[in-house]
């Protein structure tokens, strides 16, 4: 079916050719600032994957009725009700797991990644589409949160998941908080090393 | 204008804060009263007491304000030579942070004379706009605003244009989002809210400070204009106002803090297009182009501001 | 002008539409919140006195709430102690003074969930203490017993960390040798003060004897390896119990690269449990002197 491909593309787009940690380098904060552990990466992410897709779903479904003068503070808002909403949920059953994450579960609302979608995608694309590209986009954020994490949580504390799996920490350093920039940064280099290298070999060929 | 008699009437209020405590305590026995060690307190007197009275221990006592009932042990009282200090030496180290009420018995004749001893209000102050600033400077020890911050950094005049604009935005927006937070959202229990009212706020200072802009100085705004649309989508901007609802800041605090998180925004811009502009002559790998090297040196910077915390002034 | 009307009436509705959301969503994570910060709680509690991963906690274990307060009116300053008279029958308020005497004591009708409301409990003091007094809420103990025996005390208490407050929470036997340390909040940086939340730093605290916490110090040095196997809960238990015998008159081994956040955990420490043993025993002469039938 054209339609499952198409959504299966949206996806993947979301989480390769535009993830928007590593590609769009957009909403840099907390890749940089809670990316300490795994788990802050999944969570994190799971909210903004919340955020994204009920956000691309709101104004898709209402896009038509959204005056065009008022297209940004519209988007403002729906953006800020969301996070309301997951705010108030996390705060109310993951107590630990929502201190761990501090004033960034809060900050979603400002991040760049989810008004440039609704702008670009969401204001246009029919509900279906859209869902799917929000989805994308917020499995692209959680999974470039969760590799950060890995990276730092075993190199600097020789765990994963909180679970001890080196029996020895290889390099207090990741875990320090100014860190995050040189894991940030040389993951960056290194998938542009792939990159050129990749293309480096296909025009060889 | 409105927002100008707004300030004006920010700054008399500070000023007479100020002032005024410093004035009572003018006047009586008491002219000065500091910790001038970790178990000292030294405080001056208007006029010469005797001596015999004045280095009794017994006479005093000392508490933490918070902690009326435990009462801190004195090691000794010294009087200055001109009989118009008094020294006191405690046994364990004080905690200077907390205001210290001390009660004396019979100096200078009078039955019972209190005073309280605490850092000045305008060092803490001071405080924390350091600590906004330097300490936990929001780009590098916080890690907001990183999107804008690597957006903008790569000119001097781009870096401070931004870093001006944002400042303003910021100050301006903090003292509102602490009004509506103390005086509508506390007291009708709508915390909930705090999200879509700051980010509301925010916005609403955008757009009027660039309407402001447009009509008062043309010039200015377009130098600056251009930046204004980039502030709505920043965390900094939104963590200020959601930073001081946390600690229940009070407006003079609301202000040195925002003041400080801009000047910190402005003086991070900076110190990377600085380096910004070194780096385009530098001969870089091509794989370290752009992004990579940019985080590379932002995390030498967060390094380097490591080294400030923990540092006190005051 | 039409168009201004129809985005004013947009933009309201779009508003009302995200407050129900938010309204809505608040009323029901409100009462959940409370409930899961209430079971946190309990959980830290019952963590700190060695009932472990739900271990079975006997019946007979009691949970006591004493409230202190500082009462200050005129020129006169007093402290306030709200203390349980058991078996739902409410509250003593016992008003002492800065030098341990008795001023006043009476009953309160509170009831014992009632009191867990500050705004309730705050009012309810202020009228104890009597017009022209103001009250301000200065902490809260629990106080746990065994069949009636007190075993416990669990003191809360915020300080000054390197960065920002440290929260914490202590339970100390009733000869206040520390029970174990729970730190609740705090702010300190990751990989370096934030290590106080582990259990090699924390564990050295348990079995810490009051004379010892008096003159408490902080080296710098690193943790003996056979120590640290044992805070860390790698051994058994009596071996860990042995260890800790040797250990419990030596100083606290500072956290690599974060002296200052430790050593402002162990004045803390030390300040929250020496401030305790005096008003605990000035309340308990009080409370003996008076016969005063409170719960513990």
């Amino acid at each position: 079916m054209a339609n499952d491909k198409s959504s299966m593309q949206l996806i993947t787009r979301g989480i390769l050719s535009e993830n928007p940690i590593f590609k769009l380098a957009l909403s840099m904060c907390p890749a940089v600032g809670i990316s300490t552990t795994v788990m802050n990466g999944f969570m994190l992410g799971i909210a903004v994957l919340f955020v994204q897709v009920f956000s691309s779903v709101t104004i898709s479904t209402f896009k038509n009725v959204i005056h065009p003068r008022i297209r940004i503070p519209t988007y403002t808002l729906t953006i800020a009700t969301w996070v309301t909403v997951i705010d108030l949920v996390l705060a109310a059953y993951l107590p630990e797991a929502y201190a761990k994450m501090g004033i960034f579960v809060k900050l979603i609302v400002a991040f760049a990644i989810i008004t440039m979608r609704l702008e670009m995608f969401a204001c246009k694309e029919p509900v279906k589409d859209s869902f799917w590209d929000g989805l994308g986009m917020g499995l692209g954020f959680m999974i470039g949160m969760m590799v950060i994490g890995f990276v730092r949580e075993l190199l600097g504390s020789g765990a994963i998941f909180g679970f001890d799996v080196l029996g020895f920490k290889p390099l207090l350093f990741f875990i320090l908080p100014s860190a995050g920039f040189f894991v940030v940064g040389l993951m960056m280099a290194f998938f542009n090393w792939i990159e050129v290298y990749y293309k480096r070999s296909k025009g060889l060929k | 204008m409105m927002m100008l008699v707004k300030i004006r009437y920010i700054v008399l209020a500070a000023l007479f804060f100020v002032v005024a405590p410093l004035a009572a305590q003018a006047e009586g026995l008491i002219v000065d009263q500091t910790f001038s060690g970790k178990k000292e307190i030294t405080v001056k007197l208007s006029g010469a007491v005797d001596r015999k009275v004045a280095e009794n221990v017994g006479n005093y006592t000392v508490f933490e304000e918070a902690d009326p009932d435990i009462i801190l042990a004195l090691g000794s009282a010294t009087l200055g030579h001109d009989s118009k200090s008094v020294t006191l030496q405690f046994k364990a180290p004080l905690n200077t942070a907390k205001t210290h009420v001390v009660t004396a018995q019979g100096l200078a004749g009078i039955d019972k004379t209190t005073f309280k001893v605490s850092k000045s209000y305008l060092g803490y102050l001071f405080g924390i706009f350091i600590s906004a600033l330097l300490i936990n400077n929001f780009v590098f020890t916080k890690y907001l605003g990183l999107c804008v911050f690597f957006g903008t950094s790569k000119k001097k005049s781009t870096a401070k244009g931004m870093g001006v604009v944002f400042t303003v935005v910021m100050v301006v927006s903090a003292l509102m989002s602490w009004f509506f937070f103390n005086f509508i959202l506390t007291p009708f229990n709508l915390n909930f809210l705090q999200i879509v009212v700051f980010i509301g706020l925010v916005s609403l200072t955008v757009q009027a400070v660039d309407t402001v802009l447009r009509k008062v100085n043309p010039i200015l705004f377009n130098s600056f204009g251009v930046y204004l649309v980039l502030v709505i989508a920043n965390c900094v901007i939104i963590a200020v106002p959601l930073i001081l609802a946390n600690n229940n800041y009070n407006i003079f605090e609301t202000f040195m803090l925002a003041l400080g998180a801009g000047g910190g925004f402005l003086l991070a811009l900076y110190l990377m297009s600085s380096v910004s502009e070194r780096l385009q002559l530098a001969k870089i790998p091509p794989t370290f182009k752009g992004l990579p090297i940019a985080f590379i040196v932002a995390g030498q910077f967060a390094m380097a501001f490591l080294g400030f915390s923990g540092l006190q002034l005051f | 002008m039409k168009n201004i009307i129809t985005i004013v009436i947009r933009l309201t509705v779009s508003c009302l539409l995200a407050a129900s959301i938010m309204g809505l969503c608040f009323i029901f994570t409100s009462n959940a919140k409370k409930h899961n910060e209430h079971v946190q709680e309990q959980r830290v509690i019952y963590d700190l006195l060695g009932y472990k991963n739900g271990a079975k906690i006997p019946d007979s274990l009691a949970l006591h709430e004493v409230y202190r307060y500082v009462i200050s009116g005129g020129d006169r300053q007093s402290i306030g102690y709200l203390v349980p008279q058991g078996h739902g029958k409410g509250f003593f308020f016992v008003n002492i003074d800065l030098n341990g005497g008795l001023l006043a004591s009476k009953t309160v009708a509170l009831g014992d969930t009632e009191a867990l409301d500050p705004k309730t409990r705050d009012k309810a003091i202020e009228q104890a203490a009597g017009p022209g007094y103001t009250v301000k809420f200065a902490d809260q103990t629990i106080v746990v017993t065994n069949n009636g025996k007190r075993i416990a005390y669990l003191l809360g208490g915020k300080f000054q960390g390197f960065k920002t407050f440290v929260n914490v929470m202590l339970a100390v036997d009733p000869e206040f040798t520390i029970l174990g340390l729970a730190v609740l909040e705090h702010e300190e940086d990751p990989g370096l003060g934030a290590e106080i939340v582990q259990d090699y730093f924390k564990n050295q605290f348990k079995g810490k004897a009051f004379e010892a916490l008096k003159t408490i110090e902080v080296v710098k040095a690193p943790i003996p390896t056979e120590y640290l196997e044992a805070l860390n809960g790698r051994v058994s238990e009596e071996a860990s119990g042995k260890l800790r015998e040797q250990y419990k008159d030596k100083a606290i081994y500072a956290l690599t690269g974060a002296t200052i956040s430790s050593k402002a955990v162990a004045e803390g420490v030390k300040g929250i449990v020496t401030k305790f043993a005096y008003r605990l025993n000035v309340l308990d002469k009080i409370l003996q002197e008076q016969q005063l039938a409170v719960s513990f």
